[in-house]
């Protein structure tokens, strides 16, 4: 199964992406299969989804109460202070949250996604799985990647909206932005269609998709030792970073 | 009474194993070897470590495929079978993994629970029903709410064996189902194989490596080494058969013609046993 | 089993929390928290100009919200914009000959549609028109205005000086141009504070070519830009006679603080008028003179 890889760093990223395309179709072809183990994806959707709720809400919380006062600073300058939340809103909606969600969950879900299937590799549960007439494609990879795509875009929401809390009580608690201003200018300001949907949804469901698929890759073509695992993980951070600000830009570019 | 018996009909041997040829990593791990595993009975397969046992177990579930030869199981040519109908095949082989391969993430019911749960919708009531007896069976219902860390080596087999035993499938391949048991859970297990195999049927292929306990429960005894069948028989006749392997093997003398590293060929040879297979 | 029941309502509550979430991100933090539509009428307005404003913009009466403008469309053969403004039917008494004028809610925010209320007695009803329009100020010139535009004095045919006192210059230096209809006429010569008077005591070097400024006219720190330098704009008088060397400009204005100046602007957009209780148009673009 495993091919010869080249020795050129560029080939051997090239024929990675390769394998990794060829998976994605076969664990999207396994995604009908999967249905029927549907209790799995929900036990997944709570392992890499609900469990990262308290780190990305206090990342969340924190990002906006740092880009509160940051731009409360710079706004100040041009006595623009009003805008704070508008701001906050614009850029967490369009980018900040999207992306820090992603390297979070990355961190946080990719990792351990990688390490657990690659550890059921290594101790035979794949191949046992196998023996049962049971398609590992279907029970193990394709419901974490479908929870890693489900679980991603309302992750970010989440993250939004405490950034949103952060900012606003660093913002309007603690610096004395008005609170009805805070609010009215970023309704004013933030559109639907452009920075909910195109910003948090599209980019989220894609990232969502990218970070898992990369995560259930590497744990699924890792060599069964313990050092391999060990580099499937650090590869899966790597690769999910470089992809998730790679097509960051991507998207922005379409989209906007 | 060296040669596998090649009039055994198909509906005689539930497996059959013809002209097997598998090299792995440029090591030739079975060459040309020819094996037939009779329908309800007991057969054991013996071998020094090493020997492609579990490999050969691999080929008869279809977890791989040789280079040359065939492998029949019930009539269906394993390696031409697609994923659908292998799939479908496995669902009738129970399979204890020589490490018990149990699934970490659940606990101990679960484990054994999990492939009636993955192929059948029975109510809730009926799995617990079977579960805790195939937990009964090999002593461990006390242990139904532990997980996989928290067993001991031998408690992990018998979980696994019970998992293998669960589906009452038509052949069950035990790979080592006797190591890391003390000889009252040995002894139970054996006596839940022979039972398994008495009161429903079920072709058993046991890879062991303890004779004395073989010759209690087996029909049948394949010695396999150098990639061929090299013994077969009675597991009480097979013993004093006189061939210098089996003399070597069972009475676990240090010379003789099983290969510690040396390549097999030669060794084979110059003890008179070129065996080409065919 | 209980195990597995208790993940399943984890996640249900997970997924229920997030969509939660998004319904509140997307309903109450984006335009959508504005468009709220109850029963409204429509009402016409005619701009020469819209500048940037967009469908489902809102349109206040006192920079509070009672509708939003439905459509924009060119009227056919005539270069005017049609705006329809979709208004809330619990404000139905809009005197008819109300000013509707674009505004632009702060220094980044977007552009509304503000009225102000006329006099008359008849309220515009569903399908008429607001007659009276301003369009939208564009803000480039509307700071042009203010601050000038930029250059430098050459001071090549010597120069003659004149005082001026100012009770703040705010960060005019030394060397700052002196400039009269946006054209560089002279530079600061010194800035000093007065022990006694305690104001800010300038001297302006001015070009000896123009010698022909009016003595009553007023002298005004200014800033180029939003954060460019100060300078100092010297405002003809009509008084017949001129400045002489050593002479000093009565009427003077001070440094407008930039702050001063954008909170003005800014309060406009506000929706939290409080500071404009009263809701007089008065608070209308300082530029709203044609
Ligand atoms: N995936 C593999 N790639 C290459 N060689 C392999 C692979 N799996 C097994 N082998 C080799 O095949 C031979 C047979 O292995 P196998 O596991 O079948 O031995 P065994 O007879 O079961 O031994 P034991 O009694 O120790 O379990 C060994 O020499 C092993 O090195
Ligand atoms: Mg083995």
């Amino acid at each position: 199964m495993r091919r010869m890889s080249p020795d050129n760093i560029v080939l051997r990223s090239l024929a990675q992406i390769g394998d990794c395309g060829l998976f994605l179709v076969a664990v999207l072809k396994a995604i009908p299969r999967s249905l029927q183990h549907a209790r799995e994806t929900v036990r997944q959707i709570w392992f890499i989804g609900a469990l990262s709720l308290t780190i990305i809400m206090v990342c969340g919380l924190f990002v906006g109460m740092v880009l509160a006062l940051q731009l409360y600073h710079v706004l100040s300058i041009f006595g623009g202070t009003a805008a704070t939340g508008e701001v906050v809103a614009l850029s967490v909606y369009r980018e900040l949250g999207p992306v820090l969600t992603a390297l979070l969950f990355a961190g946080r879900a990719g990792t351990s996604i990688t390490a657990e299937i690659g550890l059921m590799r290594a101790t035979d549960q794949i191949a046992a799985m196998e023996m049962m007439a049971v398609d590992p494609l279907a029970y193990v990879a394709a419901p974490r990647f479908l929870a890693g795509l489900i679980a991603m875009p309302l992750l970010t929401c989440v993250f939004c909206a405490a950034t949103l809390l952060g900012s606003h009580l660093v913002g309007v608690h603690w610096l004395g932005v008005d609170n009805g201003t805070f609010w009215s200018n970023m309704i004013t300001a933030v559109d639907l269609r452009t920075d909910v949907v195109d910003g948090i949804l599209w980019k989220s469901v894609v990232f969502g998709a990218m970070v898992s698929l990369i995560a259930v890759f590497q744990g699924y073509t890792t060599p069964p030792t313990s050092e391999g695992v060990a580099y499937a993980t650090t590869r899966t951070v790597v690769a999910s970073s470089i992809a998730i600000l790679a097509l960051d830009f991507m998207l922005t570019a379409f989209l906007m | 009474m060296t040669e596998p018996d090649r009039a055994t009909s198909d509906d005689r041997a539930l497996v059959r194993v013809r002209g097997l040829t598998t090299v792995l990593n440029g090591k030739t791990i079975f060459d040309a070897m020819d094996l037939d595993i009779p329908r309800g009975k007991i057969t054991a397969i013996m071998g020094p470590s090493g020997t492609g046992k579990t490999t050969l177990l691999k080929h008869i579930t279809g977890q791989m495929r040789g280079d040359a030869g065939e492998v029949w199981v019930d009539g269906a040519s394993v390696p031409a079978l697609d994923r659908e109908q292998l799939f479908a095949l496995r669902e009738r082989i129970g399979y204890l993994f020589q490490n018990s391969a149990l699934l970490t993430d659940f606990d101990v019911f679960e484990n054994v629970a999990f492939p009636l749960r993955q192929h059948t919708s029975l109510p809730e009531v009926l799995i617990r029903n079977i579960v805790l007896t195939k937990l009964q069976a090999v002593g461990l219902r006390g242990a139904a709410g532990l997980m996989p860390n928290e067993l001991s080596g031998g408690m992990a087999r018998r979980v696994a064996l019970a998992r293998a035993i669960v589906f009452d499938p038509m052949l069950i391949l035990y790979d080592e189902p006797f190591v890391g048991l003390d000889p009252i859970a040995l002894n139970q297990v054996l006596k839940l194989i022979r039972t398994l195999n008495q009161t429903l049927g079920i072709t058993s292929v046991l890879v062991a490596h303890e004779l004395a306990v073989i010759q209690q429960v087996a029909d049948h005894i394949y010695l396999i080494a150098n990639g061929k069948v090299v013994a077969h028989g009675d597991p009480r006749t097979i013993a004093g058969d006189g061939s210098p392997w089996t003399r070597q093997f069972f009475g676990g003398e240090a010379d003789g013609p099983v290969p510690f590293q040396y390549p097999a060929g030669d060794y084979a040879q110059a003890l008179g046993f070129p065996r080409s297979g065919a | 089993m209980t195990q597995r029941r208790s993940y399943a309502v984890g996640t249900g509550l997970f997924i229920v929390l997030g969509f939660a979430t998004l319904a509140y991100l997307a309903t109450q933090t984006t335009s959508v928290a504005n468009v709220r539509l109850g029963a409204t009428y429509t009402v016409d307005a005619q701009f020469a100009n819209i500048g940037q404003l967009k469908e489902r913009a809102p349109v206040k009466v006192a920079g509070v919200r009672i509708g939003q403008v439905k459509s924009i469309a060119l009227e056919p053969g005539k270069e005017v914009a049609d705006v329809k403004l979709a208004i809330d039917q619990h404000y139905d008494a809009i005197p008819d000959d109300s000013v509707a004028t674009i505004f632009t809610s702060g220094l980044l925010g977007d552009q509304y549609v503000g009225i102000q209320f006329g006099s008359s007695k008849k309220a515009v009803a569903d399908g008429g028109s607001l007659a009276l329009t301003r369009p939208a100020q564009q803000l480039e010139e509307m700071l042009g205005k203010f601050f000038g535009a930029g250059g430098a004095a050459d001071n090549l045919g010597g120069t003659y000086t004149v005082k001026a006192r100012f009770t703040n210059v705010g960060a005019l230096s030394v060397g700052a141009p002196v400039k009269m209809a946006g054209v560089a006429i002279g530079s600061v010569q010194s800035v000093q504070a007065d022990p006694v008077k305690l104001d800010a005591y300038v001297t302006l070097a001015i070009d000896k070519r123009y010698s022909q400024i009016p003595d009553d006219s007023a002298a005004a720190v200014f800033t180029s830009g939003l954060i460019g330098t100060q300078y100092v704009a010297i405002q003809p008088g009509g008084s017949p006679d001129m400045l002489k060397n050593g002479d000093e400009l009565v009427l003077t204005q001070s440094a407008m603080q930039l702050e001063d100046l954008i909170g003005k602007f800014l309060v406009n957009g506000s929706s939290s008028g409080d500071k404009k209780a009263d809701g007089a148009p008065s608070n209308a673009s300082p530029a709203g003179k044609q």
